[in-house]
């Protein structure tokens, strides 16, 4: 909740009934009465939350979920010595923006490198998946797959394009996952409303000018700290700390008599009960202990290869289940992200692939089975894909052209491929996206009209807005 | 565009639901007014309004539209919904949806109706801050003060009533926290000091400009640098010297007018003038190395915001939509800024430009063309005309074209100036004695070595755990067991454990430690400590962590017992629990080298090394330890370098090299010398230095360079290196000598990633276009309706917690006609005639009763309350909550912790820093984290800072060590002897600066009845609402 100082106190009041984290920030030049959001869709969604898992560093998509047999075919030959020469016609290069110019990586790499791994088809569906993604690949009947991604960044700053869906020559904007924070505010009264879990992209921030009450909280799943603050410094046991927020408050409500109509105070008290629920509420849900030895295994916790990412997967479901909008989980860390692999790749994609394998069909089978599944989008996505031609002896380098990213549950069909890339996997050929098409999907499926929630003084652009696929959508 | 004339199909869809959707005239009256004017509104008068009149059509009036024939024959619906892109309105964005494509058809179809007396769009020049500034005259109510006197003559007018004066020690406190961002002390409270005597000794005082200064770091966009290691990529390194520019003008003063000369052109003012120069620190907060275009944006956009209000930014791509701001205007002003780049000065008493520098902008390029961008793509410049400097033409009645300056020689050439080339001589001698000392150790080392080859200080250790062997180690700390043969740590702990030898180490080492972490709670690290002191205070350690977050392992120092982990010094490895692992480390001298399993993981500088014992550790693990060899390190072992590069550390080598480096340094110097000598000659007629002196000892200087590249060369590169070495020697021999630029005084900023700064030219353009002293100079002019109010309204905003305009950076035609106009408009003309003095109008503001009353409601005259709730009439004070800086800032100040020290670099935040949080480095990927939880400024942009209440924030002060250590510190204060009731008189008087009511006294006591640890009631009292807010 934010409460800028120019808002008014009335309508702070009139906003305030409705609870934590729907009122939403006006006071950056509102030049004309702006109308914040209530907390309510716009119109009826389909889905009450996501589930955001984003790969860091750009896997590759024709040894995930874009498998092209032709690069077997021409392996070690130049492209221009294939019937695809076209492919690198200049006119197909115009929406690149290049940041790091001359840098080693995000080249033309143009000797063709075989796949690095196999790949078969699932389900009754029958979409054919690399076999580094076995266990997702039984869950394809409730993918729908997109293979026609673009964007225009051919580096890692292609991240934070794709939360926020500006290019890091442009300014700063708002991410999905605060746009939605903005829009919809929480369904939880004890729980942050966007969280955070593992390696950041290089943007810290999520809410920019809708505020810093919007960015994502990070937390780590480790019940004895998992928030920024959540344990009192030196140690301090809840029956004192308890005793001293009731005091703390009971000062704030007499000094609420001497201030009467004092909106902030009043919503001071609320934070500081707020603060105490979280600092229990929080460690609850990363508390393991209920969970069966089934659902356990279902997410890997059983594997050390698995465990990590499987943790914050369970983690992931036990937010969702108590009501947090947003959840967005970071795999790969370091400054680029693990998934690089300019060298090394089929070592290196086989073991992360393995990491986050598992513990994501687990997730999509636990939420199935809870029924969570049908109100819940899960997001697998990743900035880039990789090129088809070699880097090095055994690797791939950064490739915006095309790429693949998947969606799942609330209101997404199942079982669906949809769009394409053309023969070498280069660039996105049918019912091309941009990145912004995604949150598009997202808005569409949660009930919102991103136009309905602009900020004067702040304009968006039409590529902002994106469109939704409606090809996927039940 | 075409004219609208053209016409291409009718739509027969149209026609067949026109009737079935008639509705009757009122409501299309309000169709019109409520849907279809505001779309037109939004999506046309843009180009068809009082902005611009595209094919002389405008569509903000009915009466217009019908003059044009546009609702005649489907005119406008065809033009709205063709298929053609080139045909479409409008021409960019989504085509309007089909239901506003509806309402409009159904509008037209019942006569397109509109209100009587329909207002055209006002001319955009009547707009009200495009109107020259004027004093209006004071309301006469024989109040003097104008910000009293405007405010109660509308506060009668509304029939409002003000409320009193706050309570003096509230007063007092906001006056303080107001100020100079520090709550007032007991004494201060008490003093009986006239308040407009203690308002002027605040504002006099140099936490004043420390406190505003931080406020227009804001505005101004204030980031210290960031980048990828060391690699720069946006702002400058040593920004401080612009921040500290800030604090220092303000403390002085200094005129509004003169800042922003000095901050956009104090290169051209006062080209030699270092004190001056750093304020265009402004504009090199922009740079960023990898896109031109992106840095001269963000140089557009937030000159244009921060003084003008104006968004200049929205004419990127396009005529601006509602201002008179067109696409040229953009380029104009683009054009101002495109000679210019950015460099690092050296400041006098150091030459090492990442020590520190002077962040700097300077024209480089006075012929740059600019070119339109075609929609602001800048791979699409309209080449066919060059686009010359200036202000928007809109407003550009009063500006004067540049006028080009003739640059003095220090100012171009920085190398020449004095303490440039005294500091560049003290840095080589501190060189040539470096190596002189160098060698002389060695060669004394060599002779030692000779004489004795195998002595060793310090005690080998080899222990199999299979006993216990009191007579090697000590044993610290619990849980530590010889079971099965092998040393186990059982119990995890975050305490001090480990097992210490008795003896010291050898000081250059190899030590092998065999073992496995088998569980934990959560760091789960198990490691070596070394080189520790009696206390255990000091020492080096090396671990390796089965952290679930981040497996590793890590070198790190206890200094003065504070752990210090460098970032360079680790391996990211997926360490696993109940696998052994084998640690080696070596060390010689400085250097070690760390492997685990046989592997190299990484090579290290330690800092100054003393003796000490070893200590097996276990931190948070349990631990199983299987064996333990320490040994002198081999004399011919071979350490891998820090660089990676594997360079061979040999002794026996190392004499030769050690002789080589000094000749080097005394080659350099006497090349520096010259250089220096030839430079005086040159440039200021001192002396009889020769370039060709200055160039044969260059020479010189490589042929020594090149003698040491050959001795360091490994086999591999031998040959190479001989190759160079002969080369030098040629090129000294022969008669060709080479031009020498002058000294280098300054470090060019990169043009791009792949560039060194070596490359550039020492010296810089001998003229400066003047385009940026023309700018500022239009910017501060009299005739500028918008500068004075602008920062008028910026300083109300921080003053009061809410801004007369509410828009604080767009005072365009988006922002209407503020309902205290004539007070800004007064304020700025006070402003401006004051000699711009922003201390001038701090006083006019805080010694007004507006300003001085109290902020609650209560007691309110209850038509006030009912009529203006919202306080638009300033009848009461505003509360507002302190910003993060000014609360962290009172947190230790109060606790006795905040250091006062005024100016200087950027201090990285961490646990013993108690600077003033304006000091804490703050960029996009540096910030102290509890500052940063309160709304910290966003480094992109914060013109207004929001006040957001969160649960983090509780949390925060709740659980943080700043909350809880300065409770403890606080709590330390007070005499033990004060009874209950003292006490709690006296906390709230510390903290809150007021008395506690009869109510709150006896809360206090109860609690204190359960609670007999004060800091309890400290800690609760530095949560209360009131501590953290000012009121």
């Amino acid at each position: 909740m934010t409460l800028p100082n120019d808002i008014s106190r009335r309508r702070y009041l009139l906003q305030s009934a409705l609870g934590f984290g729907s009122l939403a920030l006006g006071g950056i030049a509102a030049a004309e009465e702006h109308k914040k959001p209530n907390g309510e869709p716009h119109f009826q969604p389909k889905a009450k939350r996501v589930i955001w898992l984003f790969m860091r560093g750009g896997v590759s998509h024709m040894e995930s979920f874009d498998p092209k047999p032709a690069l077997n075919k021409f392996a070690g030959k130049s492209i221009n010595d294939t019937p695809h020469a076209h492919v690198m016609d200049p006119e197909n290069f115009k929406n690149l923006r290049v940041v790091v110019v001359d840098d080693a990586n995000g080249k033309d790499r143009k000797i063709i490198y075989p796949l690095q791994t196999g790949y078969k088809k699932y389900g009754q569906s029958g979409v054919e998946i690399s076999d580094w993604f076995p266990n997702i690949g039984s869950c394809a009947d409730d993918i729908a797959f997109i293979r026609s991604m673009w964007t225009t960044d051919n580096n890692h700053g292609a991240q934070v394009q794709f939360h926020s869906g500006r290019h890091m020559l442009d300014p700063r904007v708002p991410t999905i996952g605060a746009w939605l924070n903005y829009g919809l505010g929480s369904l939880s009264e004890n729980l942050p409303q966007f969280i955070n879990i593992g390696p950041r992209f290089f943007d810290k921030r999520d809410g920019h000018y809708l505020g810093p009450a919007y960015d994502a909280v990070n937390l780590k799943v480790d019940p004895q700290n998992p928030l920024e603050y959540a344990t009192p410094h030196g140690g301090m046991n809840s029956v004192q700390q308890r005793k001293n927020l009731s005091f703390t408050n009971q000062l704030n409500r007499l000094a609420g008599e001497q201030y009467p109509g004092d909106a902030a105070l009043q919503a001071r008290i609320k934070s500081y009960e707020l603060a105490f629920r979280m600092q229990t509420a929080v460690p609850e849900v990363l508390d393991f202990k209920k969970e069966s030895k089934e659902t356990r295994a279902l997410y890997g916790l059983d594997h050390p290869e698995t465990k990590t990412f499987g943790q914050q997967l369970l983690a992931a479901r036990r937010f969702s289940e108590r009501g947090v909008r947003f959840i967005q989980i970071m795999h790969g860390d370091g400054a680029a992200g693990a998934w690089d692999n300019h060298s090394g790749l089929r070592k290196g994609h086989a073991k992360l692939s393995k990491q986050v394998d598992l513990p994501t069909s687990g997730l999509l089978k636990d939420l199935k089975q809870r029924g969570l599944l049908d109100d819940t989008i899960v997001v697998f996505a990743t900035e880039f894909g990789r090129t088809p031609g070699s880097q090095g002896a055994d690797g791939r380098d950064h490739h915006p052209f095309g790429f693949s990213v998947w969606m799942a549950g609330g209101g997404v069909k199942g079982g669906v491929v949809h769009g394409a890339t053309d023969e070498l996997g280069f660039h996105a050929v049918e019912n091309p996206h941009y990145v912004t098409d995604v949150h598009a999907t997202i808005n569409q499926l949660m009930g919102i009209d991103p136009r309905r929630l602009e900020v004067p003084g702040y304009k968006r652009l039409d590529s902002d807005y994106g469109h939704p696929i409606d090809e996927i959508i039940a | 565009m075409k004219p609208l004339l053209i016409f291409i199909a009718s739509l027969p869809i149209c026609v067949c639901m026109i009737a079935s959707n008639a509705v009757g005239q009122e409501s299309s009256i309000e169709l019109y007014e409520h849907k279809i004017k505001p779309l037109l509104k939004e999506r046309c008068f843009a180009c068809h309004g009082a902005l611009k009149q595209e094919s002389e059509l405008r569509v903000d009036t009915i009466e217009a539209m019908k003059d044009y024939g546009i609702l005649e024959d489907n005119l406008l619906l065809n033009r709205l919904t063709s298929k053609d892109d080139t045909e479409r309105m409008p021409p960019e964005g989504e085509p309007l949806s089909r239901q506003e494509v509806f309402d409009i058809q159904n509008w037209i179809a019942n006569g397109a109706p509109a209100p009587d007396n329909e207002q055209a769009e006002a001319d955009p020049m009547e707009h009200w801050a495009f109107q020259k500034i004027e004093r209006p005259s004071l309301p006469n109510l024989g109040i003097s003060n104008p910000v009293d006197a405007f405010l109660t003559a509308v506060q009668q007018t509304n029939e409002l009533k003000a409320q009193a004066i706050a309570e003096r020690s509230l007063l007092l406190r906001r006056i303080y926290l107001d100020v100079t961002g520090l709550p007032p002390t007991p004494e201060q409270l008490l003093s009986d000091l006239p308040i407009e005597e203690i308002i002027d000794s605040l504002i006099d005082s140099p936490q004043y400009g420390e406190r505003w200064g931080r406020h227009w770091m804001d505005v101004w966009r204030y980031s210290d640098w960031y980048g990828l290691d060391n690699q720069l990529r946006n702002s400058q390194k040593h920004l401080w010297h612009w921040r500290d520019w800030i604090i220092d003008s303000l403390n002085e003063d200094k005129g509004y007018d003169r800042m922003i000369m000095e901050m956009i052109a104090g290169d051209e003012i006062a080209p030699t003038d270092l004190k001056t120069v750093r304020a265009t620190g402004f504009l090199a907060r922009n740079y960023y190395l990898f896109n031109r275009t992106t840095w001269l944006d963000d140089t557009i956009e937030h000159t244009g915001k921060s003084f003008l209000g104006l968004t200049l930014n929205c004419a990127k791509c396009h005529d601006h939509k509602y201002d008179p701001i067109n696409h040229e205007d953009y380029y104009r002003f683009r054009a101002i800024f495109e000679p210019h780049h950015v460099r690092l000065d050296a400041v006098p008493g150091n030459a090492d430009y990442n020590k520190d520098g002077l962040p700097r902008v300077y024209d480089d390029k006075p012929d740059a063309p600019t070119f339109i961008h075609r929609r602001g793509d800048p791979s699409l410049p309209i080449k066919d005309k060059t686009v010359s400097p200036g202000p928007p033409k809109f407003l550009n009645s009063f500006g004067k074209p540049p006028q080009k300056i003739d640059l003095p020689a220090e100012a171009w050439a920085p190398g020449i100036r004095n303490y440039v080339q005294a500091d560049l001589i003290a840095q080589s001698k501190r060189q040539l004695n470096s190596a002189r000392t160098n060698l002389r150790k060695l060669q004394k080392k060599e002779a030692l070595a000779a004489a004795a080859t195998t002595e060793v200080k310090g005690t080998a250790l080899r222990d199999d755990f299979k006993k216990s062997r009191p007579d090697i180690w000590d044993t610290i700390g619990r849980g530590w067991r010889y079971q099965g043969g092998l040393l186990t740590q059982t119990e995890p702990t975050m305490e001090r454990s480990c097992l210490r030898t008795k003896a010291h180490h050898p000081r250059d080492f190899e030590l092998t430690l065999n073992f496995q972490t088998t569980g934990g709670k959560q760091y789960k690290s198990t490691g070596i400590r070394f080189d520790v002191d009696e206390k255990g205070e000091n020492a080096h350690f090396v671990y390796v962590s089965a952290f679930a977050n981040g497996p590793k392992v890590q070198l790190a120092h206890t200094v003065a017992g504070r752990n210090i982990y460098p970032a360079n010094a680790k391996a990211n490895l997926p360490i696993q629990l109940n696998q052994d692992y084998v640690l080696n480390l070596k060390v010689r001298d400085d250097l070690i080298n760390v492997a685990l399993d046989g592997k190299f993981l990484f090579a290290y500088r330690l800092p100054p090394r003393k003796n000490g014992s070893i200590e097996l550790f276990a931190f948070d693990s349990t631990a199983d330890f299987y064996s333990i060899n320490v040994e002198p390190l081999a004399s011919d072992a071979t350490l891998i370098e820090t660089n990676k590069q594997a360079a061979v550390v040999n002794p026996a080598q190392a004499v030769d090299l050690a002789e080589a480096q000094l000749k080097l340094a005394e080659a350099k110097h006497a090349a520096l010398v010259a250089q220096i000598a030839a430079d005086n000659a040159t440039f200021k007629q001192i002396g009889n230095g020769t370039a060709e002196l200055a160039a044969r000892l260059s020479l010189q200087a490589a042929v020594a360079a090149a003698e040491v590249d050959f001795i360091k060369a490994d086999a591999g590169k031998r040959a190479n290196a001989a190759k160079q070495k002969e080369k030098a020697q040629l090129a000294l021999a022969s008669d060709n000598l080479p031009t020498l630029a002058p000294l280098r005084g300054s470090q060019r900023a990169l043009d791009q990633g792949s560039h060194k700064a070596s490359q550039y030219s020492s010296v810089y353009s001998k003229t400066s276009t003047g385009r940026r002293t023309a700018l500022a100079n239009w910017i501060t002019h009299r005739d500028n309706p918008l500068t004075a109010r602008v920062a008028v309204n910026h300083i109300w905003t921080r003053h009061f917690g809410s801004p007369l305009v509410e828009s604080v950076f767009d005072f365009g035609r988006r922002a209407p006609k503020p309902l205290h106009q004539d007070l800004l408009d007064y304020l700025a003309v006070e402003l401006i005639e004051s000699n711009w003095s922003m201390k001038h109008l701090h006083r006019l503001i805080l010694k007004s009763k507006t300003w001085q009353r109290s902020s609650s409601n209560l007691g309110a005259d209850p038509n006030t309350l009912t009529n203006d709730p919202d306080n638009q009439y300033y009848w009461r004070m505003n509360s507002r909550r302190m910003e993060s800086q000014v609360l962290r800032d009172s947190l230790f100040f109060i606790s006795g912790q905040l250091d006062l020290t005024i100016g200087g670099p950027s201090v990285m935040a961490g646990t013993n820093v108690f600077r003033r949080s304006l000091y804490l480095f703050h960029s996009r990927d540096g910030r102290d984290k509890f500052v940063s939880v309160f709304d910290d400024a966003d480094v992109f942009s914060c013109y207004r800072r929001n006040e957001s209440i969160v649960p983090q924030q509780a949390l925060a002060l709740m659980n943080s060590r700043e909350a809880i250590e300065s409770a403890n510190l606080i709590t330390s204060q007070f005499d033990l002897k004060l009874t209950d009731i003292q006490f709690i008189e006296a906390a709230f008087l510390r903290l809150l600066a007021r008395s506690p009511t009869q109510q709150e006294t006896k809360a206090c006591l109860d609690f204190l009845k359960d609670n007999r640890e004060r800091n309890q009631f400290i800690h609760a009292l530095l949560n209360h609402n009131d501590f953290q807010v000012i009121r």
